[in-house]
C-alpha cells in the first residue's frame, strides 16, 4: 500500500480500517512490504512505510536525485502527509476510548440484574416439595384398588383352564374328523399334568372321553405309517431290480456266445418285475388314491432303463444287443401296464425309445468318422517314420477305402437288423428310423468332406466336430495323403455313394414316410468338386517343390559369365529324382490312363501337334546349322505365327499320366519363366540347351502328351536364346556325347545302388 | 470367355514386360509401354487411345538406351516417367521427360532428369506415390530400399534414406500405399514387408512365400492384394495378417501382376504367365469369410471369376488400368502386343 500526497476522500475509511487493523495485528502489515531483492533505489524510496526505515539515508537519497523545485514540492506532501497522519493518530485514540466507555456500561448492566435472582430460587424449591407430597398421597390411596384387580384376573385365567379340559373330547373329535392328529396329539399332551393330579376326581369323565379319542388317533396314526413304509420299500424294490438289470446288459457285451447266463439273467428279471408289478397290484388294492405315486413310480422305473440304454449306446452297443434291451423294456412295459393303465407308459416308453434310437444313429455315424479319421491320421504318422510297406500310399488308399466302404455297410446292416427284428416298441419309430438313418448318412458324407478339405488344409473355418480338430495334426499334410485323399473322394463319389444309396432305398421299400431323404447327385457333386481341388493340391505342391529347385538352379551362377558346358548340370537329377518319386506315388493310387500314348487331349485348342512335330524337327535342323544361329529366332517366331497356339494347360484327370503330365508341363513353363528373367551368354546358353536336351530324352517316357511337352522344351530353348547375348548353340554331337556320357553316368551309379 | 476379339490391339517391335497408364493426362486415355530387347535398340511407346476409343495410337517413340525391366508413368505430371533398365550386368534407374516438341523431330531423345544412381545390386522398380504430387521416389532393388527426393524442375534427385533389407531377403518389388505416403510394402522370397519410410524400418510382415506382385486397393484402405506364383490371388486386411480375407483362385501356372481398379471396388485384374488375363470381383460375401459349411459356401459364393481374357500369344507381364477411364485396362504380353479391353459390359451386373 502507497502513501501518496493527495487521498482521494473515499479512501480515508478505508486507509482508518488498514490503520486499526495493523493496531490490532501488526504480523499482518510485513506481507504488505515489497519485496526485498528490488533495486535500491526504488526500495529506499519506498521504505518509509516499514519498520526499516533511516531518515538520514533517505534524505539523502532524495537531496541527490531530486531538483530543489522537486524538493519543495516533496516539502509540501511530505506536510500534508504528516498532517493527515495527525488526524488518523487522533482518530485512532478517540476510536478506542469510546469502545472503553461502552464495555464500562456493558459490566453495569449485568452486575444490576444478578441482583434480583435469589429471592426467585427460593420460590421455586418450595413449590417443588409441595408437589411432591401430593403425588404420594395419590399412590397409596390407588394402591388397595390395584390389588384386588390382580387378584381377579388369575381367578379368570384359573377358570379358562378348567373350561379347556371340559372341551378337550369334542376338541379331539373335531382333530380326528379332519385328520389333524399332530395337533391332537398336542392338545392331548397338554391336558395330561392336569388329568393325573386331579383326573380321578372332578374330571374323570372328561378323562374317559379324552383317551378314548386319543387310541382312536394312535390306531390311525399306525395305518399312515404302514402306507409309507411299504411305499418306500416298492421304491427299494426299484433300485435293487434295476441293479440287477445292469448287470444283465453287462452280459452280452463281454461274452457273446454264452447265450446261458443271459437268458437265466433274463429269467430272474423277469420274475423279479412280475413280482414288482404283483406288488404295486397289491399296494393300489389296499390303498386308494395311490395312482399318482405309482405312476411316477413306473416311470421312473422306464427312464431307468433308457439311461443304462444310453450308457451302452456311449460304449458302441451292437444293434443286437440294443434290440435285446428294447425287448426287455418293452416287455417290462406291457407287464406294467396291464397292472397300472393309469399311467400310459407305453407311451412314455416310445417317446424315450426315440430318443434312444436318434443317439444311436447319431453315434454310429460318428464312430464312422472317427474310424475313417483314424486309418488316414494312421498313414500320416507312419509316413514320418520308416516306410516299410512296399507302397504305403496304396495301403493307405485301401484301407480307408475299406473303411468308407465297410463302415458304412456295417452301420447299414446294423439298422437293418434294427429293423427287421420289428420288436413292437420299434415298430412305430420305423418311419422315423429310416428317416434318420437318410440324414445320418447325409450328414456323415458332409462332416467326412469337411473333414477332408481340413486335412488337406484347403478349410481354416471351424469344424463342427471339436475332437477332430483337436486331433488335427499341426504340421502341414504329405503331397502323397493329399493325392490318397483326391482318389478316396473319387471312390466315394463312383462307389461309396451309389452302394450306399442303393442300400438305403432296399432299406425304405418298405415304406418311408417322406421316402428318399438322400440327395445323392448333390453330395456326389461336393465330392467330385473337393476330389478335383485335392488333385489340384496335390499337383500345386508337387509343382511348387520344382519350381523352388528350379529358383535355386537360376539364382546360384552368374549367367552372364557363365562357364562353357562340360556336363548335363546335376539340377537334372533332382529334378529327375522329384519326378521319380511323384511317379512312384501316381503309380500307387491313380490308375492308368485308359488311352495308350500319344493321346491328344480332348481341349479344342491342342489340336496342332501334327504340325509342330514337323515344325520342331525343322527347327532342331535349323539350329544344327551354326552358321544360321540368328536367323533362328526369326524361324522360331515364323513357326509360332504359322502354328496355332498350344494349349498347355488342359483338364487334369484322375489318371497317372494326365496328372504327371501336367506336372511336367507346369514345370516346364517355370523353367522358361525364369529363363526369361535371366541374361546369358553364350555358354551359360549352351548349359541350358544341354540340360533341355537331357530332359527331353527322359521326359519322353514318362509324359502322355508329348507334343505339349516337346513344345515347351522348344520354348525354352527359344527363351534362352532370345535372352542370350550371343546365341550359337551347341553342335548336336558334342550335345550328344555329353547326354550319352551322363545317361553312362547314371546307369552306373543305378547299378551301384543295385549291386549294393 | 471368348473376350479377346473386342480388344484393340498395337504391335511393339520387340518382346516387352511393363506397361503404364498416364495418370496425369486427363485429355486423353494413354500408356506407356517399353521394351525389352537385348540385342536391338529399345523404344519407348506412347500409346494413346482415339477419342471413339477404337484404336491405338501411337503419339509418341523414342529411343531408350537399355531394355526395359520397369517403367511407371509420373501421376503428376504426363511428360515424366521412371524406367528401370538392365541388360547383361550392368542396371540402373532413371527418371527421364518426354521432350517438348517431339512431333517435329523425327527421332527424338528422351530427355534425362535425373538417373537414381547408387545402387548395387539389381535394381527391381521405381515406384511413384499413386495418389498425388509428392516428390519422393522409392526405388528396390533386390536388397535395399532407396528414399529418393526429387526435383522435377531442378532436374536433381537426392538419396534422401537408404536401408537394407537384409541379404537373406531378395526384394522382388513392391507398392506404395496410396492413403498413407510412409507406407510401403516390399515383396521378396519368403514374405511381404511391410515398410515405416519415416524410420525406415520394416514394421510388419505377411510370411507368405512366392509372392511376385503385390497393389494396394485405391479405395479401401487397409487393403492389399498379392499375387502368388502358385497359389492365386489373397486379399489382406493389413490390420489383421494372421490369415486372408480371401482368396481368389488366380491363373493356371503363375499370377504374375494384380491390378486393383482405381474406381471400383473389389474389382481386381489379374495377368499370369499361361497367356491369360483374368478379371475378378471379390464380392463382399467372400470378405466376410465367416463360419461357412462347405457345402453353403458353393451354394451361397457367386463365381468371382467375371471374365478370362485368353486371347494372347505369350505370358501377359504389363497390366495398367486406366485411371481416366477406369473400365479400361491395356494388357501386354511377352510378344509385344499391347491390347485394351473395355469392361464396361460387366459393371452393368
Amino acid at each position: 500500500m502507497e502513501v501518496e500526497g493527495a487521498l482521494p476522500m473515499d479512501d480515508k475509511a478505508k486507509r482508518m480500517r488498514d490503520l486499526l487493523s495493523s493496531f490490532y495485528s501488526p504480523d499482518q502489515s510485513i506481507p504488505g512490504s515489497p519485496p526485498h531483492n528490488t533495486v535500491s533505489r526504488f526500495a529506499t524510496l519506498d521504505t518509509i512505510n516499514t519498520t526499516s526505515f533511516d531518515a538520514d539515508q533517505y534524505m539523502n537519497l532524495l537531496v541527490q536525485k531530486s531538483s530543489l523545485e522537486g524538493l519543495l514540492q516533496k516539502h509540501v506532501e511530505m506536510a500534508a502527509e504528516i498532517k493527515n497522519l495527525d488526524t488518523d493518530l487522533q482518530m485512532l485514540v478517540y476510536e478506542n476510548y469510546n469502545k472503553f466507555i461502552s464495555a464500562t456500561d456493558t459490566i453495569k448492566k449485568m452486575k444490576n440484574n444478578i441482583v434480583g435472582m435469589e429471592t426467585n430460587m427460593e420460590q421455586l424449591l418450595e413449590k417443588i416439595t409441595s408437589v411432591q407430597s401430593r403425588s404420594d398421597g395419590v399412590n397409596t390411596s390407588l394402591f388397595e384398588k390395584r390389588e384386588h384387580i390382580e387378584k381377579l384376573h388369575r381367578t379368570r385365567n384359573l377358570l379358562r383352564k378348567v373350561q379347556f379340559i371340559y372341551d378337550l373330547p369334542t376338541r379331539l373329535q373335531k382333530c380326528i374328523k379332519s385328520e389333524a392328529y399332530a395337533d391332537a396329539v398336542k392338545f392331548y399332551t397338554g391336558a395330561t399334568p392336569i388329568f393325573k393330579a386331579y383326573g380321578d376326581s372332578s374330571f374323570l369323565d372328561c378323562k374317559r372321553a379324552s383317551e378314548e379319542a386319543v387310541s382312536v388317533i394312535i390306531k390311525n396314526l399306525q395305518v399312515e405309517n404302514l402306507k409309507v413304509k411299504l411305499f418306500e420299500k416298492l421304491k427299494q424294490f426299484l433300485v435293487d431290480l434295476d441293479l440287477e438289470y445292469n448287470e444283465l446288459t453287462n452280459v452280452p457285451v463281454n461274452v457273446d456266445e454264452s447265450i446261458n447266463p443271459k437268458s437265466a439273467s433274463t429269467t430272474t428279471h423277469e420274475a423279479s418285475v412280475h413280482e414288482f408289478a404283483e406288488a404295486i397290484r397289491a399296494y393300489k388294492a389296499i390303498f386308494l388314491h395311490s395312482e399318482p405315486q405309482l405312476c411316477n413310480l413306473g416311470q421312473d422305473l422306464v427312464k431307468k432303463h433308457f439311461e443304462a440304454i444310453h450308457q451302452q449306446i456311449m460304449k458302441h452297443v451292437r444293434s443286437a444287443d440294443l434290440l435285446a434291451m428294447l425287448r426287455i423294456i418293452w416287455t417290462d412295459v406291457l407287464l406294467m401296464d396291464e397292472v397300472l393303465p393309469e399311467a400310459s407308459l407305453p407311451d412314455f416308453a416310445l417317446q424315450h425309445a426315440r430318443v434312444a434310437i436318434k443317439d444311436y444313429t447319431c453315434s454310429t455315424f460318428s464312430r464312422l468318422l472317427m474310424n475313417i479319421s483314424d486309418t488316414l491320421k494312421k498313414y500320416q504318422f507312419t509316413v514320418k517314420e520308416e516306410m516299410e510297406e512296399e507302397y504305403p500310399l496304396r495301403a493307405a488308399l485301401e484301407a480307408s477305402k475299406k473303411s468308407v466302404i465297410q463302415g458304412s455297410m456295417d452301420a447299414l446292416m446294423d439298422f437293418r437288423l434294427l429293423l427287421d427284428e420289428n420288436p413292437e416298441l420299434l415298430l412305430k419309430l420305423r418311419d422315423l428310423t429310416i428317416d434318420w438313418v437318410h440324414e445320418g448318412f447325409q450328414d456323415f458324407f458332409r462332416k467326412l468332406d469337411g473333414y477332408f478339405l481340413l486335412l488337406s488344409g484347403k478349410k481354416i473355418t471351424a469344424f463342427q466336430d471339436v475332437n477332430l480338430i483337436e486331433e488335427m495334426p499341426g504340421e502341414k499334410i504329405s503331397a502323397g495323403l493329399v493325392l490318397v485323399l483326391a482318389q478316396l473322394t473319387l471312390y466315394i463319389e463312383q462307389t461309396a455313394i451309389p452302394r450306399i444309396t442303393e442300400e438305403l432305398a432296399s432299406l425304405s421299400a418298405g415304406g418311408g414316410v417322406r421316402g428318399l431323404a438322400t440327395d445323392p447327385a448333390e453330395i456326389c457333386r461336393i465330392f467330385r468338386s473337393s476330389g478335383e481341388s485335392f488333385l489340384h493340391l496335390y499337383i500345386k505342391m508337387r509343382t511348387q517343390k520344382i519350381s523352388v529347385l528350379l529358383k535355386k538352379r537360376f539364382a546360384a551362377p552368374n549367367w552372364v559369365k557363365h562357364k562353357e558346358p562340360r556336363e548335363v548340370h546335376m539340377f537334372v537329377d533332382l529334378l529327375r529324382q522329384e519326378l521319380d518319386e511323384i511317379r512312384s506315388e501316381v503309380k500307387q493310387i491313380l490308375p492308368e490312363g485308359l488311352t495308350h500314348k500319344h493321346r491328344r487331349n480332348n481341349s479344342n485348342g491342342s489340336t496342332t501337334s501334327s504340325r509342330s512335330n514337323p515344325l520342331r524337327d525343322d527347327r532342331l535342323l535349323t539350329r544344327s546349322n551354326t552358321q544360321k544361329a540368328r536367323s533362328q529366332l526369326l524361324e522360331s517366331h515364323l513357326a509360332k505365327l504359322f502354328k496355332q497356339k498350344m494349349e498347355i494347360f488342359t483338364k487334369v484327370e484322375h489318371t497317372q499320366e494326365s496328372v504327371v503330365t501336367t506336372i511336367v508341363k507346369l514345370s516346364l513353363k517355370s523353367f522358361q519363366e525364369f529363363v526369361r528373367l535371366q541374361t546369358f551368354n553364350r555358354s551359360g546358353f549352351q548349359q541350358i540347351q544341354l540340360d533341355i536336351h537331357f530332359l527331353r530324352t527322359t521326359l519322353k517316357d514318362i509324359t502322355e502328351d508329348e507334343a505339349a511337352v516337346d513344345f515347351l522344351l522348344d520354348e525354352v530353348i527359344v527363351s534362352s536364346a532370345e535372352r542370350c547375348l550371343d546365341p550359337n548353340p551347341l553342335e548336336p554331337p558334342v550335345m550328344d556325347r555329353l547326354v550319352q556320357a551322363k545317361l553312362a553316368k547314371t546307369s552306373e551309379q543305378g547299378g551301384d545302388e543295385k549291386s549294393k | 470367355m471368348q473376350g479377346g476379339s473386342t480388344g484393340i490391339g498395337y504391335g511393339l517391335k520387340y518382346q516387352a514386360r511393363c506397361i503404364s497408364d498416364v495418370k496425369a493426362d486427363t485429355d486423353h486415355t494413354s500408356f506407356l509401354t517399353g521394351t525389352l530387347s537385348l540385342k536391338e535398340e529399345n523404344e519407348v511407346h506412347l500409346l494413346r487411345l482415339s477419342d471413339g476409343g477404337t484404336e491405338l495410337i501411337c503419339e509418341g517413340l523414342f529411343s531408350h538406351p537399355n531394355e526395359i525391366w520397369d517403367l511407371a508413368s509420373c501421376p503428376f505430371d504426363q511428360r515424366i516417367f521412371s524406367t528401370v533398365f538392365c541388360s547383361g550386368e550392368t542396371y540402373g534407374a532413371a527418371v527421364w521427360q518426354i521432350p517438348e516438341l517431339y512431333g517435329q523431330l523425327s527421332s527424338p531423345q528422351l530427355e534425362s532428369i535425373a538417373s537414381l544412381d547408387g545402387h548395387t545390386s539389381k535394381l527391381r522398380c521405381v515406384l511413384w506415390w499413386p495418389t498425388g504430387r509428392h516428390d519422393k521416389l522409392v526405388s528396390i532393388d533386390e536388397h535395399n530400399l532407396f528414399l529418393w527426393s526429387l526435383d522435377t524442375s531442378k532436374k536433381t534427385a537426392q538419396v534422401q534414406s537408404q536401408e537394407s533389407a537384409g541379404m537373406r531377403h531378395y526384394l522382388t518389388g513392391g507398392a506404395w500405399d496410396p492413403h498413407d505416403f510412409q507406407m510401403v510394402s516390399l515383396t521378396c522370397d519368403s514374405s511381404v514387408q511391410l515398410w515405416d519410410l519415416r524410420t525406415m524400418k520394416k514394421t510388419d510382415s505377411i510370411d507368405r512365400a512366392h509372392v511376385r506382385n503385390v497393389d494396394y486397393d485405391m479405395k479401401k484402405r487397409y487393403m492389399l492384394v498379392t499375387a502368388e506364383d502358385d497359389s492365386g490371388i489373397h486379399i489382406w486386411d493389413l490390420r489383421k495378417l494372421k490369415s486372408p480375407v480371401a482368396d481368389l483362385p488366380g491363373h493356371s501356372h503363375w499370377t504374375w501382376t494384380v491390378k486393383c481398379n482405381p474406381t471400383y471396388e473389389d474389382l481386381i485384374l489379374s495377368a499370369g504367365t499361361d497367356s491369360a488375363v483374368n478379371l475378378w470381383l471379390a464380392s463382399p460375401s467372400i470378405h466376410d469369410h465367416s463360419v461357412q459349411d462347405s457345402s453353403l459356401t458353393s451354394q451361397n459364393r457367386t463365381e468371382p471369376l467375371l471374365n478370362s481374357y485368353n486371347d494372347y500369344e505369350d505370358s501377359v507381364y504389363g497390366l495398367a488400368w486406366s485411371s481416366r477411364e477406369p473400365w479400361i485396362f491395356a494388357s501386354l504380353s511377352y510378344d509385344g502386343r499391347v491390347v485394351v479391353e473395355s469392361i464396361k459390359h460387366h459393371l452393368t451386373r
